[in-house]
């Protein structure tokens, strides 16, 4: 159990809320930098950097797409490094190409980071305490899926037993098997769902005053992490408003600001963007010291 | 004062003349486990939905039931729907949420019940049904038997006094189901719980019933002690449902209480029917042709994915011509994947299918599936894909090019055949779970195929079907068909087939008649046999065993 997971889900949803919303408006480079190498590193430790080499590899081919084609279309900016066609292409659109692909990429990592640590259960918790409706529609939905995945297969193999063939003769031979598959599936399903009204009728549905349970509970432990994202982020947006962390790339890249206070900002931005990390390394060494003790 | 009063009730469904429930009265104490039996279509489930009024359909209902003194139409909603629990007979479609847990805490959220007391229900009631280790899982990765004991789990959370299923263990295989109706019995023993159970399969049911009731077309023939209810249905289809030592001791008049468990039934015969001349059933020994197998598998080895391991390790089998084969075997030993592969669905990675001396891959598809084989899958519903039966049909005489008077001829002698006339308008999924494998039926033997292939045909259909379905077997054998069914099904195996083969851990075991098959084992033999042991040489069905009674009765009057 990595220890990060095991916090309550609106901690965890708050992280990433956070962070991947500062990846995405953050342009400062050092900002960009930071969170880029964190979700790498993060990633990295959710999958293990072997598995993480598919996602990588997607990545860079998008990365060039997007650093590539931004000078091109892009021809703002003050110092010309060379022209196409008449056309100038900037230093300052090729680096805002670069940033720009990096965000991209950063948002992307950060996205498969929520994937892996937020489950279904725990964001139909989270929805629990909104809508318990919608929670519930959406557990009966991420129930009904793979049945009808197998419902699908079933009939498939049995429709070919039959000498129908499902797999082969003309497209639109195909097609038409695959229509009346579907169109069966559909009866399946409302018969099935007559069942499963039975099912939730007879277990009071529909009463006043549903509750949503679920298995999380806010702990003293959620409480302290959260009230920290909330201090980092607050902190973050603070330095952006007063504009300790504003950067401009047109018309000219402007200087990287390098006074006390913004180092006490680039470090508390290095800190949010890293904290699972941190929480996952604190809790290894208590766990080995706590070994080491017995 | 009884728990629950049913007074004179009667009901019709709208637009039809016929009542389904027909006058019926019945008593049922706090505390009782009462069994409900009868055939397809007699009104037991009918019965039961009366109880729980948010499940009732419509129609019109004359007569009053009480529960607790107040009629059951008055009963406040919230009451009603925690203390008269319901369980139904599809274990999947009954379940509501993605993971386990919700699901147990399903019923108390409805009921309004705050998050911290239903975290402690939900514990007490997990660790009850021993569900701490798949607490966390995922519902749709549970096996049958698993989502069946959770439906009844999520409704027990609720603490029901009157708990109600509707033939909850019709498809789930015999050591699941056994599981599912000793918790039952635990749950009346330990907690002193109101049971109303409807059944068809009695073996497992009948010693733990306080009462069972017998309907019969909308009436209330039977409603008494499990041993006094063998003097009520003489030659009554149900009876065929019943316990072996049940079935036996309903054809001769002793004087002795009825036996229920094969203990009781084997002390039954030894004080009644000593057999001092050590009679035995003649075998008519069957000769086979040895070197002609119709299909066979040869050291089949296959696997559903690389990383898995293997189903069937080495398999081997031969069928012959114009026999009716039967694998039986436990969940997982790889009999249902011989099927799909005997029937080209899977292919195996080393070894080979061969269909009348040839290779099955080297058939096209529509010469191997048209006239040579075909399979009659464990869900009849997937066969069908049009809005009736009659259209059913239309789809197998397109694919099979008949001309029409052909085709009329064809569907004409199926329908006769299966008795399916009065259904043929139906849509398939209105039928019940007999007829809709009856249809599944006709459909395969419209692609009138030399090899017939069925999985689990004996699953969730009533004593009475099975007896058709029998019938339907043995004729197409006498018509030199071959048939080779996989299933959990010992007594119709020990009852119909010609050969068995027991599969376990992807290999066949043992194959043999099923007297030789039956005999030679100890723990996987029928109840007739157990209860009959050294007392009868050979008899492994309850026919045998009254066969043999009957033969020694004669021998004493002599």
């Amino acid at each position: 159990m990595r220890a990060f997971d095991s916090y309550h889900p609106i901690v965890i949803f708050t992280y990433f809320c956070s962070t991947i919303l500062f990846s995405m408006f953050f342009m400062h480079p050092i900002f960009l930098s930071i969170s880029l190498a964190s979700s790498i590193l993060y990633l990295g430790f959710l999958k293990g950097f072997h598995n993480m080499k598919r996602t990588i590899l997607i990545s860079i081919p998008l990365f060039l797409i997007i650093a590539i084609s931004n000078p091109i279309f892009s021809h703002r900016g003050v110092t010309p490094l060379f022209y196409i066609n008449y056309n100038p292409i900037t230093l300052e659109s090729v680096i805002y190409g670069l940033s720009m692909a990096g965000m991209i990429v950063t948002v992307i990592f950060w996205f498969s980071c929520y994937n892996e640590v937020m489950t279904s259960d725990k964001f139909i918790s989270l929805f629990g305490k909104i809508s318990p409706s919608i929670a519930l529609i959406i557990s009966m939905t991420i129930n009904t899926v793979p049945r009808m995945k197998r419902q699908i297969e079933l009939i498939t193999n049995s429709q070919k037993t039959l000498g129908m063939y499902v797999h082969s003769g003309s497209i639109i031979k195909r097609a038409k098997s695959s229509i009346r598959i579907l169109s069966i599936l559909i009866t399946w399903a409302l018969e099935n769902a007559i069942d499963t009204a039975d099912s939730m009728n007879a277990r009071g549905y529909g009463l006043r005053g549903r509750t949503s349970h679920s298995l999380f509970k806010f702990k003293r432990n959620d409480f302290f992490l959260f009230s920290f994202i909330i201090l980092l982020s607050a902190l973050c947006v603070y330095g952006e408003m007063a504009n300790y962390i504003s950067f401009s790339y047109y018309p000219y890249i402007s200087k990287i600001n390098l006074s006390y206070f913004s180092f006490i900002l680039y470090f508390s931005y290095l800190l949010l963007m890293t904290l699972p990390l941190v929480i996952e390394f604190k809790e290894t060494i208590r766990w080995r010291l706590s070994i080491s003790k017995i | 004062m009884a728990f629950i009063d049913i007074k004179n009730l009667s009901f019709t469904y709208p637009n039809e003349d016929k009542k389904v429930l027909d006058n019926i009265s019945l008593k049922i104490d706090e505390g009782e486990f009462i069994v409900v039996c009868g055939s397809t279509g007699c009104g037991k489930s009918t019965l039961l939905k009366q109880l729980k009024v948010d499940l009732s359909p419509h129609g019109v209902k004359t007569g009053d039931i009480f529960y607790k003194n107040t009629s059951i139409d008055s009963l406040d909603k919230r009451t009603a729907a925690s203390e008269i629990g319901y369980v139904l007979q599809n274990p999947e479609a009954q379940i509501v949420t993605d993971k386990v847990w919700h699901e147990l805490a399903f019923g108390l959220e409805n009921l309004g019940v705050p998050s911290s007391v239903i975290r402690l229900k939900v514990a007490e009631i997990a660790s009850f049904f021993g569900i701490e280790e798949w607490f966390r899982q995922k519902t749709a990765d549970l096996s049958g038997g698993q989502k069946q004991l959770l439906n009844l789990a999520s409704i027990m959370v609720m603490n029901p006094k009157l708990l109600i299923l509707d033939e909850p263990t019709s498809q789930l295989d015999p050591i699941a189901a056994a599981d599912f109706i000793s918790t039952l019995a635990k749950l009346n023993k330990e907690l002193s719980l109101t049971i109303l159970l409807v059944e068809h399969r009695l073996e497992e049911v009948f010693t733990h019933a306080d009462k069972v009731a017998v309907l019969d077309e909308g009436k209330l023939i039977a409603f008494d002690k499990p041993r006094n209810i063998s003097k009520f249905i003489k030659n009554h289809p149900v009876l065929y449902s019943m316990p072996t030592p049940v079935r036996v001791y309903n054809k001769f008049s002793t004087d002795d209480d009825c036996p229920l468990t094969i203990r009781e039934g084997r002390s039954w015969l030894l004080k009644n029917f000593p057999n001092k001349k050590n009679l035995s059933i003649s075998i008519e020994s069957k000769t086979l042709e040895e070197d002609n197998p119709v299909l066979e598998m040869k050291d089949i080895y296959f696997r559903y994915d690389k990383t898995l391991p293997d189903v069937l390790t080495g398999t081997s089998l031969k069928v012959y011509r114009g026999e009716i084969f039967c694998i039986l075997g436990g969940n997982g030993s790889g009999k249902t994947t011989a099927l799909t592969l005997l029937s080209r669905i899977n292919k195996p990675y080393r070894g080979k299918v061969i269909l009348n001396g040839k290779n099955i891959d080297k058939y096209k598809s529509k010469e191997l599936y048209h006239n040579n084989i075909a399979l009659l899958p464990q869900d009849p519903q997937t066969t069908f894909v049009t809005d009736s039966v009659e259209k059913e049909f239309k789809e197998i005489i397109k694919t099979m090019n008949y001309s029409k008077l052909e085709a009329e001829v064809k569907v004409d002698k199926i329908i006769d055949r299966l008795n399916i006339k009065t259904i043929i308008k139906k849509h398939p999924y209105d039928l019940s779970g007999g007829e809709q494998q009856k249809v599944a039926l006709a459909k395969i033997l419209l692609l009138e195929p030399e090899i017939i292939l069925l999985d689990e045909p004996t699953k969730g259909i009533d004593a009475y079907s099975k007896i058709e379905l029998a019938n339907i077997l043995k004729e197409l054998k006498d018509e030199g068909k071959t048939i080779l069914m996989v299933s959990h099904d010992i007594e119709f195996a020990a009852e119909y087939s010609d050969r068995c083969a027991l599969f376990f851990d992807g290999e066949v075991v043992s194959v043999g008649d099923p007297y030789s098959f039956f005999n030679g084992n100890n723990f996987y033999t029928t109840a007739a046999n157990k209860m009959s042991r050294n007392i009868f040489k050979n008899a492994i069905t309850s026919e045998d065993v009254i066969e043999l009674c009957k033969k020694i009765q004669i021998e004493n009057t002599n």
